[in-house]
Parts: C-alpha cells; sequence; structure tokens
C-alpha cells in the first residue's frame, strides 16, 4: 500500500519519500528546460522558414502545450509519480502503450539532450568568435560533445544541487530577457524613434507556419518535465498543475515576443543566416557588445541547464521503466560510492553523445518532439478514458475544464503537428515506435504494472 | 513521575552512523523517536534509493530500537529517503511532537548534563525534557547561565530559580541541581570548558530549525564544540490544520 500525503510518499513500515521540491522549484525546472530552445536556438531558424509568422508557430505551439498540460495535470495529481507521462498511459492504456509512450519518452528525452547540447555548442563557439579564437572547423559538434560528456560525468560521480542552482538560473534568465524584451518591444514600436520596415506577416505563405510549429514545440517540452518528477513536488495537488500550466504560459508570452522583436530588427533571409545564435546579433543591434555578451551568457546558461535538465529527466524515466520491469532492473541500480543511478545515466548519456555527434539541429529537435507528441497525444486520451470508467482510485484533485471536447481537441492537435516534421523526422519517429512495441512484444509482454486499469 | 518526554533521534542510517555510546543511558526515560534517514543526491530518485536500500536500513532500525528498549526508552522508528535532511529532521520533528532533537554524538556513560538557561522563552519544554529525562535518575543537571549586560545579578537569581522550582515541582530532587552563572565570556569558551566536565548539553532552539542560533551560534558548530551529545530543545510550533494554514 501506498498512500500520498503533502509532503511525503508513505511506504508501508514507516518509509517515507520526501518531496522537496517547492511551486518555485517546479516553475524553473518547467521554465527552465523550455526557455533554452525557444529563445536562444530558434528564433533564426524559424523566422527563416516563417518570418514574422514565426511568432504565430510559437503561439500554436503553446496552445497544444496547454491543451495538454491541462489533462497532464489532472493526470499528475491522482497520480503524483516518478515517471510522468509514462506512468499516466501505462496505468490507464496498459503495458503496450505504457511501452512505447515509455521508451518513446526516454529516447524522446535523449533527442531532446542531444539537440541542446548542440545548442550549447553554438553558443560557445559563439563566445569563442566573439574573443576572437578563429578555428579552421567547426567546434559546435566536439564542444557538444565534450559538454555532454561532462554534464553525464558530473551527474554520476558529483552531488548536484540542481534545484538550488537551476531556480537561480531561471531567475537571472527572466531578468534579462524582460529587461531585453522590454527595450525591444518599445523600440520597435517606435518608442526610441527607430524606424522599422515591416516585413509582410507571410512571405513564406500558411504552410511553413505550421511547419514551423511543429520544429519549435521542442521548445514545449520542458512542462512534462515537471510530471517526470511529480514524487518530489511538494503539495502536489496544487503545485503540479500551476507549474506545469504557469510555465507553459510564462514560455509562451517570451516567445512569441522574442519572435516579434527579432523579426522588426532585421529580415527574416538576415535572421536565418545568423542560425542558431540569432539573438546575439538582435541584441547587439540593440545595445551594442553589453547587449551581445548579456544574450551570450544567458544563452550559455539556458542551454546548459536544458540540457542537464533533459539527462536527468531522461534518467529518471529509465529508472520508472525499470521499477515496472519494463527494463532490466539493472538499469536503476545505485552506484555505491556515489548514490548515483549510474546506469540509468549512461543509457541517457551514451545515446545522447551518439546523437549529438550527427550535429543536425533540425531532425534532432523534431525527432524529439514527435515522440514528446506522441505522449502528449495519449495523455489527452488517457483523461478522456479515465473519465469514462472513473476507476475506485481516480480521484484527482483538480479537474480540467471542458473534458472531453478540451482533451479530444489536444490529442487531435498532437497527432495532427507531426504530420507537419520533414520527412526524415517522421521516419526516425515512426521507426522508434516500432522498436519500442517489438522491445514489448520481446521482453516485456508478460508484465502485469501495479495499479493499472 | 512526569511523562515521558518525546526526543527525535535522527540517525543517517547507511552511512555507519549508530547510537552512539552512553546514548540510550542518556535517553532511557524517553519517549525516542529513531529517525533513520539516507540522503541521496538529487540526480537520483527516492522511490530507487529505496528499492535498493530498504531492507537493510530497516535491518539496522530495528538493532537501534533493541538497544534503546533495552535502556528502558519506549521507541518508534521511521525510514526517510530524502533529498534535504533538514526539512525531513523537522517534519518528522513536528509530525511526533518531539520536545528535543538530539544531535547524536558519543559520551561515556551520564553523570552530569550541562543545560543553558537563556532566558523565560521556551523554558515550560526545557522543563519538561530535563524533568522528564532525569528526575529519578542518577544523573545531575547544572542549569548555566551567561549573563548578558543589561542584566542584573538579581534578574539571573529570579530566573534560576525560578527553573529549580518547576524541575523540582516536576519530580527532580532539588540536591541534583548545581547552578552556574559566568560573565564576561565567550559561548564558545562556556561549551569548550563545559566539554571537560560534563557529558551532555541541553540547548534551546531560537529559531525554526535544528541547524540554527543558540547561544547565539548554530547548532552543528556548539555540537562540534562540545563534541557529546546534544539536545536542542524544539520551539513551539503553531498548531497548523489540515489545509496547512496556521491557526493562530
Amino acid at each position: 500500500m501506498q498512500s500520498v500525503s503533502e509532503d511525503v510518499t508513505v511506504h508501508d513500515d514507516d518509509v517515507e519519500l520526501e518531496r522537496t521540491i517547492g511551486l518555485v522549484g517546479g516553475l524553473a525546472i518547467g521554465i527552465g528546460t523550455m526557455i533554452g530552445a525557444g529563445i536562444f536556438v530558434f528564433p533564426g531558424l524559424a523566422a527563416g522558414n516563417a518570418g514574422p509568422a514565426a511568432a504565430l508557430s510559437f503561439a500554436i505551439g503553446g496552445v497544444i502545450a496547454l491543451l495538454v498540460a491541462l489533462p497532464a495535470s489532472e493526470l499528475a495529481t491522482a497520480m503524483p509519480r516518478s515517471g510522468g507521462g509514462y506512468y499516466f498511459v501505462s496505468r490507464t492504456m496498459g503495458t503496450a502503450y505504457g511501452s512505447i509512450v515509455g521508451l518513446g519518452l526516454w529516447l524522446g528525452l535523449v533527442f531532446a539532450s542531444a539537440f541542446y547540447l548542440v545548442g550549447l555548442g553554438h553558443y560557445v563557439a559563439a563566445v569563442l568568435a566573439e574573443v576572437g579564437v578563429a578555428l579552421s572547423v567547426s567546434p559546435v559538434v566536439p564542444l557538444g560533445l565534450v559538454f555532454g560528456v561532462g554534464l553525464v560525468g558530473l551527474s554520476v560521480a558529483g552531488t548536484e544541487n540542481t534545484t538550488k542552482l537551476q531556480n537561480l538560473v531561471v531567475g537571472i534568465l527572466l531578468v534579462i530577457l524582460t529587461l531585453f524584451l522590454s527595450y525591444g518591444t518599445l523600440d520597435t514600436v517606435g518608442v526610441f524613434g527607430r524606424e522599422t520596415t515591416p516585413e509582410t506577416f507571410f512571405p513564406q505563405g500558411y504552410f511553413p507556419v505550421l511547419s514551423t510549429a511543429a520544429l519549435v514545440f521542442t521548445s514545449y517540452l520542458g512542462f512534462a518535465q515537471v510530471a517526470t518528477v511529480a514524487g518530489d513536488i511538494q503539495r502536489p495537488s496544487r503545485n503540479l498543475p500551476l507549474a506545469m500550466v504557469g510555465s507553459v504560459v510564462v514560455v509562451t508570452v517570451f516567445y512569441v515576443l522574442t519572435i516579434f522583436v527579432a523579426t522588426s530588427v532585421y529580415g527574416a533571409t538576415q535572421l536565418e543566416e545568423f542560425g542558431e545564435t540569432a539573438m546575439v546579433e538582435v541584441a547587439r543591434e540593440f545595445v551594442g557588445l553589453p547587449g551581445a555578451v548579456a544574450i551570450l551568457f544567458a544563452g550559455l546558461l539556458a542551454t546548459f541547464s536544458s540540457a542537464n535538465a533533459s539527462i536527468l529527466s531522461a534518467s529518471r524515466t529509465v529508472y520508472a521503466l525499470s521499477r515496472d520491469a519494463l527494463l532490466p532492473q539493472k538499469a536503476s541500480e545505485i552506484n555505491l560510492r556515489y548514490g548515483t543511478p549510474h546506469v540509468a545515466l549512461l543509457a541517457a548519456g551514451v545515446p545522447i553523445l551518439l546523437l549529438v555527434a550527427t550535429g543536425r539541429v533540425q531532425v534532432l529537435a523534431e525527432v524529439a518532439s514527435f515522440l514528446h507528441l506522441l505522449m502528449y497525444g495519449l495523455i489527452c486520451i488517457a483523461v478522456i478514458v479515465l473519465r469514462r470508467r472513473d476507476p475506485a482510485w481516480y480521484d484527482p484533485s483538480y479537474r480540467m475544464p471542458g473534458s472531453p471536447l478540451l482533451p479530444a481537441v489536444g490529442a487531435i492537435a498532437s497527432f495532427g503537428l507531426v504530420a507537419f516534421m520533414q520527412p526524415a523526422s517522421i521516419v526516425i519517429g515512426i521507426l522508434v515506435m516500432m522498436l519500442s512495441y517489438l522491445w514489448y512484444r520481446y521482453y516485456a509482454q508478460a508484465v502485469e504494472l501495479k495499479g493499472a486499469l | 513521575m512526569t511523562d515521558k518526554p518525546t526526543v527525535l533521534v535522527p540517525i543517517q542510517v547507511l552511512e555507519g552512523e549508530s547510537i552512539p555510546e552512553g546514548v540510550p543511558e542518556l535517553l532511557a526515560n524517553a519517549s525516542v523517536v529513531v529517525l533513520g534517514y539516507h540522503v541521496v543526491p538529487e540526480q537520483t530518485a527516492t522511490g530507487q534509493a529505496r528499492l535498493q536500500f530498504e531492507e537493510r536500513a530497516l535491518g539496522r532500525l530495528d538493532e537501534f530500537e533493541t538497544i534503546l528498549e533495552n535502556a528502558g526508552a519506549s521507541v518508534e522508528t521511521q525510514l526517510v529517503f530524502t533529498h534535504d535532511e533538514q526539512q525531513t529532521i523537522d517534519r518528522v520533528s513536528v509530525e511526533h511532537g518531539c520536545l528535543a532533537v538530539l544531535v547524536p554524538n558519543a559520551t561515556s556513560p551520564p553523570e552530569n548534563v550541562f543545560v543553558a538557561i537563556r532566558g523565560t522563552v521556551g523554558l515550560d519544554r526545557l522543563v519538561r525534557v530535563v524533568a522528564g529525562l532525569f528526575a529519578g535518575t542518577d544523573i545531575g543537571v547544572t542549569l548555566y547561565h551567561l549573563v548578558a549586560e543589561d542584566e542584573s545579578d538579581e534578574d539571573v537569581r529570579t530566573l534560576l530559580d525560578g527553573v529549580v522550582a518547576r524541575l523540582t515541582e516536576a519530580g527532580m530532587d532539588p540536591d541534583s541541581i548545581d547552578l552556574q552563572i559566568e560573565r564576561d565570556r565567550t559561548p564558545q569558551d562556556a561549551i569548550v570548558a563545559a566539554a571537560d566536565e560534563f557529558d551532555a548539553l541541553v540547548v534551546g532552539e531560537s529559531d525554526p530549525s535544528l541547524v540554527t542560533f543558540v547561544f547565539g551560534m548554530r547548532v552543528a558548530q556548539v555540537a562540534e564544540w562540545f563534541l557529546g551529545p546534544v539536545l536542542v530543545i524544539q520551539r513551539e510550533r503553531p498548531q497548523e490544520d489540515d489545509l496547512g494554514r496556521s491557526k493562530d
């Protein structure tokens, strides 16, 4: 028997698991994981694809994320356990769906981590360029690899104080971005006398708005990571919904403003040329070198913390799968010397490094989104299923409004967005799903999940 | 006989910590809550640590329970896997209504206990702990007061006489209570000097957490200077209702 209270998860025999992350910590996990991508990696790429309408792409992404955050909140308050979306889907729809979503989530986070590490590599490379180090080959991928090895090593052998650090990092980021975007917005609307040349809003037509929404959806994966550490969140019934919905709303506003400001300073083609570090040039245009340095610094912090958070979430997911015997028990083993889950961390770290080596930002981002969107769609369906069957244990303290219509829309939007991705990403995503299903047939078919419907 | 005072004994159960020498005798008259806890790094899920270590930790806690019960205490045990030691100690202390938390250091069989009296705040709980633990035993207590600059001798006298009266009323033999008053001394000196002479230290808590200021400094620091077991009297917590709101 288990019971969940405000501060602690109680198991039998007076064994308790302390809950140590409050609302601020939860928001910091969500915002900190998301903001690295949407502001510091995507604006140049997105504007290149869709022009100023990329702001609309981010808004669409935000609406879809919100449509998933609501049902995810309801499920998380009913089942506040480590594993998040995997746990909800596996307990509602059984082992087969659970395996596909669980293994998909693990690999989705692996793709996301690789994406953030490549982004981080771009920022470090930009710093090197700024201080005048000229290199004959692009240092982006090697730098991404070095940081990847460093972060995994740190997670295995170090005692991290990531939650407290994360709060601080997110605080600094929000201050820098608020200043930057306030100045940029005022400037754009003409307060400081700048002449902006308004571009056509849809220079490439309407389709790129949706395909860009599919690309940049990686910027919205972080809210689900709050659910991944649901077992650590204090007062889960209140803090989980607030942290998930709140972080989605905050980052959506920031993303839309960022694109608005960026596209009013430079034309879309120019931004595309700047690439992953376009925001540095935008800041330079506003306030010169200090602006560029501030955004470089913020970009380093943001991509670093996103990469770190995703690696840890991937390892948590491996633990959740191993706890349920969908992966070997060995995978959740804890290192006696460091007290860390070294096998799970390596199960995240090794494939991450392989993917970083490809250096393909867009494909990495889209596959990460694909695998998450699959889970998001099923989360929406899980709410509809649970509301209909209403099992005795299902007692969420937060109930989303508008069921079954809103979760149905959320599911359709999640699955629908996948259709707008590049063919390569869709193929890789489907391959991962098929491999997950085969793994289920080969390894986990006999597994009966505790607490399943 | 007074009620058995509830004392929390936090032990890092998987780090080789044990019930130190002398502590079972010191707490023979207490209702002891043994908090076995294990701090896991943030990258590890607490549930993951539980899977691997629960059995071993529970085995250790059973041993501790037996040791303390054999000395005469009544014992409850609790095992917690946590990322935050302080939060866990505070929470369990409040949940079990503990009057004091022990900083578990070893000592010789206790004969003489050093009780720091700061002022009237929290005296009620201090009296319950000291009388509850030591009334009717061979253990003597020394009430110690470090005189502040704006305090007159008369103030000090009234304070300490009051404490003696209440301890006696609670069942202690007046002959087993000594008084010691000092001025112009740093708290550090006082504690280090006491360490030679006394087997255990009782101090009050002035902040909501264990690692906080007594004598104007951190308990961890005090424990380090004193080297022996330190009982930290817990402040009165405001009662909370189910929604986590304060009642007062």
